[in-house]
């Protein structure tokens, strides 16, 4: 949507020759403001649609909350979101902030795991040997079966979530940094070795920035699995998160508060998704 | 003064400066060898400008790629002042087809990297008055901030010459730099290039591989004609007696053109015509 929005900035003809040829201008910004309407009108299309789809589930399922029973529940839960009643009754604020707290740690850690890993694989045939297979046969496999190892090395049941983050999540920017370095065009590595780059200096100037896109998206590929697997690890370890939080109100009966919960964890998943974005476009550059 | 400067030129020309004796080149690819370059001998003199010319394939850029010591011959020898290349060195600049500036820096940045790479020696403030010296030079200083996306070909080649002369090299490799351009912007750069090389830089001799006859004329000393790959070999090497500063109108009337002309012409559409 974003780039349609920019094609359309740049598909409007320069001012000059609009006024030489024609009588009726278009403003540029009224044609961007367009553009903004038609997709914020597409998006609330697909929204109407999931609420449509919601509706007629609730409709034909007895017990099974539908948007009306759910929403006035979504906007208490927001409304005070960080109440705290003891170790039971916490606000869906603190919920979804502890659950940040450990995504954001299990993600950090996976990312100076990968990224080292990734430039040595990238740049060296016989690192990629030797790691490439343990790569490929870790990376399947399921974060739910990385809990018990943590918690039997850690004996903590909530380090050992963010041990399940690190593992599971840490794959995307592993390999996006090494295909990003081992892709490096044979021109650039010409001139830092025609102009006799000291290697600091190559990898600072030459392999770092060439790679930090590719690098960036692999950041926010890592980030969307670590949201997905906060929430099926808080659900084991219990206590405290947004993935206890559906799990203690399923047991509590309440299904409005689990579809709630999911609510919100897709918006957050949705913002984290887009701050990445902003972040890889950024280092971004056009050759 | 066009006597006195061509005197001065030839003055600064001694013989066996950049010699390639018996060379050859094999590539593998597949496990299949194929022969890029055979039995090339070739004697560049100090001061020389020299260009190497040919069908495209016949490994012209092969050559210059192993003088710049970026590749290394299978066979013979390739010496710089009597020392065998073996690998890149500060003695030797290179100007890429494709600019090959790095993107995500600036203008000034491009340059300034190579800079501080190969004068160790020199401050940083002294490096950065060096780039900025440079970049005047090729009319390019207050672009200086731009990136190499907001600038067209021609600026971009100008900053790859600007990086390249300012390391100051012995030798200038070039590997068909205006290749890209236009004919209008390929004849400023001629004339900048040229500048650079005969008073500007400390910059002596320059080879340029090229497949445009009338650069090669305007340019060159000397011109190597390339046969056709594979194993390609020199055909012929043609002097170019005309003298300099070379006006690039009135040159075009002169009988030394028409000749050169008529004889490369006849060499590269005739006697090694293309398969095609």
């Amino acid at each position: 949507m974003m780039e349609a929005t920019q094609d359309m900035a740049i598909a409007s003809p320069p001012r000059d020759s609009v006024q030489v040829r024609t009588s009726k201008r278009v403003s540029p910004v009224w044609i961007k403001a367009k553009a903004m309407l038609t997709s914020f009108a597409l998006a609330m299309g697909g929204l109407a649609l999931m609420l449509g789809v919601w509706q007629y589930i609730a409709h034909t399922h007895e017990d099974f909350p539908g948007p009306a029973a759910t929403l006035p529940v979504l906007w208490d839960m927001l409304r005070h979101p960080f109440y705290d009643n003891g170790p039971n009754d916490k606000g869906v604020g603190i919920q979804v902030w502890m659950s940040l707290g450990r995504v954001f740690r299990g993600w950090m850690l996976g990312s100076l795991i990968a990224i080292p890993i990734g430039l040595a694989m990238g740049s060296n045939r016989a690192i990629m040997g030797v790691l490439n297979p343990v790569v490929q046969f870790m990376r399947p496999v399921s974060p739910l079966a990385w809990y018990p190892i943590g918690l039997a090395i850690l004996k903590n049941s909530e380090t050992a979530v963010v041990f399940a983050i690190t593992v599971t999540s840490l794959w995307p920017t592993l390999i996006n940094t090494m295909f990003g370095v081992s892709s490096l065009p044979e021109d650039y590595r010409n001139v830092a070795r025609v102009y006799r780059f000291s290697r600091w200096k190559y990898i600072t100037k030459v392999l770092i920035p060439y790679s930090l896109p590719h690098i960036f998206t692999g950041l926010k590929l890592s980030m969307g699995i670590a949201w997905v697997v906060i929430v099926a690890g808080e659900m084991l370890a219990g206590g405290t998160g947004i993935g206890y939080f559906v799990w203690d109100s399923w047991n509590a009966f309440s299904l409005e508060k689990v579809i709630s919960a999911i609510i919100i964890i897709g918006a957050i998943g949705f913002m984290l998704d887009r701050a990445l974005d902003w972040m890889v476009k950024r280092v971004s550059y056009s050759a | 003064m066009a006597l006195a400067m061509s005197t001065e030129r030839q003055s600064r020309q001694s013989d066996d400066y950049l010699v390639v004796r018996d060379m050859s080149k094999e590539f593998q690819s597949n496990g299949a060898r194929s022969v890029a370059l055979q039995d090339i001998n070739l004697t560049i003199k100090r001061g020389e400008f020299v260009t190497l010319i040919g069908h495209s394939g016949c490994g012209k850029s092969t050559l210059l790629n192993i003088m710049a010591g970026l590749y290394q011959q299978t066979d013979g020898s390739v010496a710089l002042e009597g020392k065998p290349i073996v690998a890149p060195g500060p003695d030797r600049g290179v100007v890429f087809q494709h600019y090959s500036l790095l993107p995500w820096l600036s203008v000034r940045n491009n340059v300034f990297e190579a800079v501080d790479a190969v004068h160790k020696d020199k401050s940083r403030q002294e490096k950065y008055t060096l780039v900025d010296d440079f970049l005047k030079r090729v009319g390019l200083h207050e672009h200086r901030d731009k990136k190499p996306s907001q600038i067209s070909g021609g600026m971009k080649q100008r900053v790859a010459i600007a990086r390249a002369f300012a390391n100051h090299p012995k030798v200038m490799l070039l590997d068909e730099p205006f290749g890209a351009l236009d004919a209008l912007t390929k004849g400023s750069l001629h004339e900048e290039l040229i500048q650079m090389w005969s008073n500007d830089s400390q910059t002596e001799t320059v080879v340029m591989v090229t497949h445009d006859i009338d650069e090669a004329i305007y340019l060159s000393d000397r011109i190597v004609v390339l046969t056709n790959g594979p194993a390609a070999t020199i055909g012929e090497i043609i002097d170019v007696p005309i003298p300099r500063p070379r006006d690039k109108r009135a040159i075009l009337h002169t009988p030394e053109w028409a000749d050169i002309k008529e004889r490369l012409l006849y060499l590269l559409t005739v006697e090694y015509a293309h398969a095609a």
